[in-house]
Order: C-alpha cells, then structure tokens, then sequence
C-alpha cells in the first residue's frame, strides 16, 4: 500500500522523455544557432540535390559533345573539357559517384565499427582485448598504401572494389570511439537497472546503450565521409581508379594533361571537392556542438 | 613497471604486430585473380613460356600461396626482400635507392608543421575568441578540406608554369653544372618548397586542431590557476605548465599519424616526379610486381610502427603516469 507522500514523490520524480521528433528539434535549434554549421548543412543539401536530379539541372547531357576546351563562358559556365564535353554537366554528374563513394564506404566503416566498437566495449575482458589490437594495426596503416596494394592487382577496378577496400580497412577509428562510449555507458544506473529487471545483454546494448551512443557515432561518419570522397580521388588520379565511374578524381585525372593551358579543366572538379569537403566538416563541426560530443580524451 | 620494462614490453609487442600486418598485405596482394607474372610479361610483346615457367618455379610461384607467404616469412627473417618482377634487380637495393628522398621530405613538411602548429595552436588557444584564433582556426578548416594532389596541381600551374618561380618537378635541375656546392644546394632546396610548402599546408591544418584543443582543455586546469595564483609570469605559466602537458596527446598523434603523413607524400611525390617511396610505390603497382609490393609495404609498415614506439616512449618519458597502466 503506498503512502501519500510515496505517491507524491513518485509524481515529482515522473521522468519527462521527449519524443524522438522533439530531440531532433532540439539539435535542430542548436544547430540554427552556428552560422558555420548552417553553412555546411547548405553546402551537404546543395550538393545531395546536384546529385539527386543531376539529369534535371544539368545544362547538357553528359555524352555530348562539342568544340573541345572551350574557356568558360555564358554557354558553358565551367567551360568545356578535352573531349568537347561541358565540365558544368560533368561535375554535376561527377557529384553522384563521389557521394555515393562517401556515404557508402562510410556505411560500411560504421557497420564494422560498431559491431567491433560494441562487442569489445560491452564485453570487455580477452574479446576486448583481440578486436583492440586487431583495431590499432589496421590504424596504423596508411589507407592509401593498402588502397594501392589492394586496388593495383585487379584488372578490372570498379567503384565498387574501391568502396569495399575503404570500408574494410576505414573502421578502426569509428570503433575505438564506439568502445569508449560501452566503457563508459555500461558502468552507468540505468544499464544497471536494465540488468536487474533481467534484460538480454543485446537489449541492453541495442535499447539502452547504443541510442545513447549515437551522437559520437554520427558525428565521426559525417567527418569521416569526406576523406573517403578524397581517398577515391586520389586513388584515380594516381591511376588506380574506376575510369568507367566519371567521380570528381577522374575528371581531375583525364584533365591533367591540359592544366597547363586550360586552367578550368582542373580547378572546377577540384573546387567541388573543396567545397563538398568543407561542407561535412563544417556541418560536422556543428553537429559536434550541438549534441555536446567529446572528441578525442 | 620501471621505463625500462615498459620499453622491453612495448618493443616485444611490435613482433606479432609485424606478422599480422605482413599476413594482411599479402592477402590483399593475391586478391586479385590472374597470373602473378603479368608483372614479368609486363610491356614486352614476347617471352619464351618456358623461361615463364623457369621463373615460376624458381620464385616458388607453382606453391600453393599459404606455402608461398612461410617462403616470404623466410626469405624476410634471413633480410632477404627478394628481386623485383619487373626489372630482376634486389627489392631491398631498390628500395635503398629511394627511401632517402622521402625522408627528407617528411622529415621537413613535419619539423616545418610542428614549429606552426604549436606557435598558432597556442595563441588561438591563450587568445580564445580573438580574431587571430578566429583566423587561425578558419585557416586550418580550409586546410584539410581541401584535397591535397588538387592544391598540389593548382601551385604548380600558378607558381611553376605561370610565375615561374620554382620549378615544376624532380630534386635538382639536370643538365646543368653548378659552380658550387652551395649553388646545387640552392637549386635543390628550390626544387623543395612546392612539394614540403604542400605537405605542410595539410598537416599543419591537423595539427593546430590537435594544440589549440589540447591547449585549451589545459588553461581550464586547476594546476594552472594555481600557478597564476602563486604568481608566476604568464609567459611561464603558459610555456611551461601548460605547453608541456598540452602536447602530450600531440606526441601519441603525431605517432599513430605517420601513415598518414606517408600517404600524403605518396601522392606529392608522385605529382613533383620526386624519386622516392611513394612515386616508386605508384609505379611497381603499375607494373603489379609483387615481391617489389610486399617488400616497399613491410618498409612502410616497419617505419609506421617505430615511429608508434616513439611516440609511446616519449609519452611515457613525458607522462611517468602511463607506466603504470
């Protein structure tokens, strides 16, 4: 039988639990808050819808063709390239691949990264301790190298191998943050409580641990997403790209040649990528602040 | 644990790293379907398939490839990297030939971008939300967003080809004879500033991050405020209380971001015809040698984990309290 004053205090202690729409809001408000975030958010929109309806926005088709290295000018704002084609069309298109490079490396670096992040943070003890040492050996690594060793033997590079090769060796990062977080958020009340009322260790880490380590998680892929854009691009250009997939690297890499006498042949691919670049860390920048993620101990 | 044994055991440690990471890169190397020996027929129209099968045997290539990486491990153990696909000649004299260009050029770009980075990393962090920290703190945002062979290529259309201020590739000007050392010397530093000004420019961009951060995390410490209380100088609380322990997470970075650094090279070295590493890396995977391959990468590798021993034995030298753990 419960008292009054029992009943009173269990109203006063009645937690408030926003919705998930009204913490979306929340982080939303913060963010309006950051010029620089709101910037970059722009830039990520500006660029995901370049992408999107590339066939809509794009002045010219991307296999047509006309006078070769034309100097940017009302008909061709970017200018036109070695092969006549317009560099404004292109680069739109180039947008496709070169986010799709990003966010989908970037899905397979979470995915590996949080199943080892998780595993090794939650369980702790001998597992912790392999997935640990297996993570900071592929940190070590420079992607770059392993990116050449692996890409370089296959006769035929798709995108696609390129993606995979980046994921695969690109967790390491996301996981070492992901098993900070379990340290610390396993040790906490409520995954206490969680135990006690008799939860599956996966119900703990998938209901109470994981939404709680979300932040970092997100912020780390929004960073994260434009080094991949650059690994691709340079692998290109250094000749071990997909040359059928025309991303930002490869017209950087077709318009070497020309640079010397056609400036825009290389400047407006290589903007792009700045300005995409900028955009994600800018925006992950604000991100960063507005769900008050420590980065780094 | 004295530093002694934390040396001795962080050293040992480095073996089985070694051999995991050798496991790895070999696997990554016979990935790819096809003949091992493309590298051999590569860019020759003819070649005797007897002699193919000769090389075969004589390099192990008809062993099972579990069999061909204990032949690898073996051959590593006696120092022996084996010879080269394309060209016959011994991986590790071709290699020799070509690691001192890289170091010099990482050796510069990362002495260059610490000076810069901590001396702006500290006045944006003593001068929080001044302009110089606003300024400093935008500079390095451009910095790493911009890809580094794109800024590489744009220097050298603008200051080699339209300026014409340093010139466009290689470590020194052929052809000529210089009438001094000082004047090769001269010519050769030129040859320097683009690719090393490159390089700084992105690493130096990391790094401020890394001092700034770090440095203002620091300021916040109550042993600063005490040692502002006790009066001392703020030049000399903020060099050396501050400083001092505001680059201790610099030195573990700077030693897990070797291989960075490294593939930032590459890629420099590639565009400026530098002859080292990097550009022989690009260029032996262009000719998919293997032995060439697993040798330069165990290089690399044996490079990135010393400068990650370092890095550990300078923190524990800085921090006593890590000797512990």
């Amino acid at each position: 039988m419960k008292s009054r004053s029992q009943a009173e205090e269990e109203k006063k202690t009645k937690v408030y639990k926003p919705s998930r729409a009204t913490q979306l809001f929340d982080v939303w408000r913060k963010l309006k808050k950051s010029k620089m975030a709101l910037a970059g958010f722009g830039i990520v929109l500006f660029m995901t819808l370049a992408a999107l309806f590339a066939p809509v926005i794009a002045p010219y088709d991307p296999g047509w063709m006309g006078s070769a290295r034309l100097a940017p000018s009302p008909v061709h704002l970017f200018g036109t390239d070695a092969s006549g084609r317009d560099l404004l069309t292109l680069v739109i298109y180039g947008a496709r691949i070169s986010l799709y490079v990003g966010l989908a490396a970037v899905m397979l670096e979470m995915f590996i990264g949080l199943v080892v992040g998780m595993v090794a943070g939650y369980f702790g003890g001998k597992i912790d301790e392999i997935l640990m040492r297996i993570t900071d050996v592929i940190l070590t690594l420079p992607m770059l190298m392993l990116l050449i060793v692996a890409v370089a033997m296959f006769e035929v590079r798709s995108i696609h191998l390129i993606v995979l090769v980046m994921g695969v060796f690109g967790w390491p990062e996301m996981a070492r943050y992901v098993r900070s977080e379990f340290l610390t958020l396993r040790e906490t009340t409520f995954v206490e409580a969680a135990t006690s009322m008799g939860a599956s260790s996966w119900r703990i880490i998938l209901r109470h641990i994981l939404p709680n380590a979300l932040s970092i998680i997100i912020v780390i892929a929004t960073m994260d997403i434009p080094w991949y854009i650059f690994y691709e691009a340079t692998l290109t250009f250094l000749g071990f790209g997909d040359l059928s997939s025309p991303s930002w690297g490869v017209l950087l890499e077709r318009g070497y040649d020309f640079a010397a006498y056609q400036w825009w042949i290389i400047t407006f691919p290589g903007l792009a990528l700045f300005f995409t670049s900028l955009g994600f860390n800018l925006f992950g920048d604000g991100l960063r602040d507005a769900l008050d993620v420590k980065m780094r101990e | 644990m004295t530093l002694r044994t934390y040396i001795i055991r962080r050293s040992i440690v480095i073996i089985p790293t070694f051999f995991f990471i050798s496991l790895i890169i070999f696997t990554l190397l016979h990935l790819a379907p096809g003949d091992p020996l493309r590298g051999v027929t590569f860019g020759r129209s003819k070649i005797d398939p007897e002699m193919l099968e000769e090389l075969r045997s004589r390099w192990g290539l008809d062993q099972p490839i579990p069999v061909q990486y204990f032949i690898w491990v073996g051959r590593f153990l006696q120092g022996d990297l084996g010879y080269s696909f394309h060209n016959q000649r011994p991986v590790s004299a071709l290699i020799s030939e070509r690691i001192t260009p890289t170091l010099e050029l990482m050796l510069a770009a990362e002495v260059l971008s610490v000076a810069i980075a901590v001396i702006l990393g500290v006045i944006a962090a003593v001068k929080h939300y001044s302009i110089s920290d606003a300024l400093a703190s935008l500079g390095a945002l451009v910095g790493y967003s911009t890809p580094n062979f794109w800024i590489a290529l744009m220097a050298i259309l603008v200051f080699a080809l339209q300026l014409r201020w340093f010139p466009t590739s290689g470590t020194i000007t052929l052809g000529i004879t210089f009438s001094s050392p000082f004047h090769a010397l001269l010519d050769h530093l030129e040859h320097l500033v683009l690719p090393v000004s490159i390089l700084v420019l992105g690493w130096t961009a990391y790094l401020f991050r890394m001092v700034r951060s770090s440095m203002l995390e620091v300021l916040g410490q109550d042993y600063i405020t005490t040692a502002r209380a006790k009066g001392l100088r703020e030049r000399v609380v903020i060099y050396k209380h501050a400083l001092r322990n505001a680059l201790l997470p610099v030195i573990t970075y700077e030693g897990i971001s070797i291989g960075y650094l490294f593939g930032g090279a590459a890629t420099i070295e590639y565009i400026f015809a530098w002859p080292g590493l990097g550009q022989f890396m690009v260029d032996y995977a262009n000719y998919r040698d293997y032995p060439t391959l697993m040798g330069l990468s165990m290089i690399i590798a044996i490079m990135v984990l010393l400068a990650n021993l370092s890095a550990d034995i300078a923190y524990a030298i800085a921090d006593p309290r890590i000797r512990y753990e």
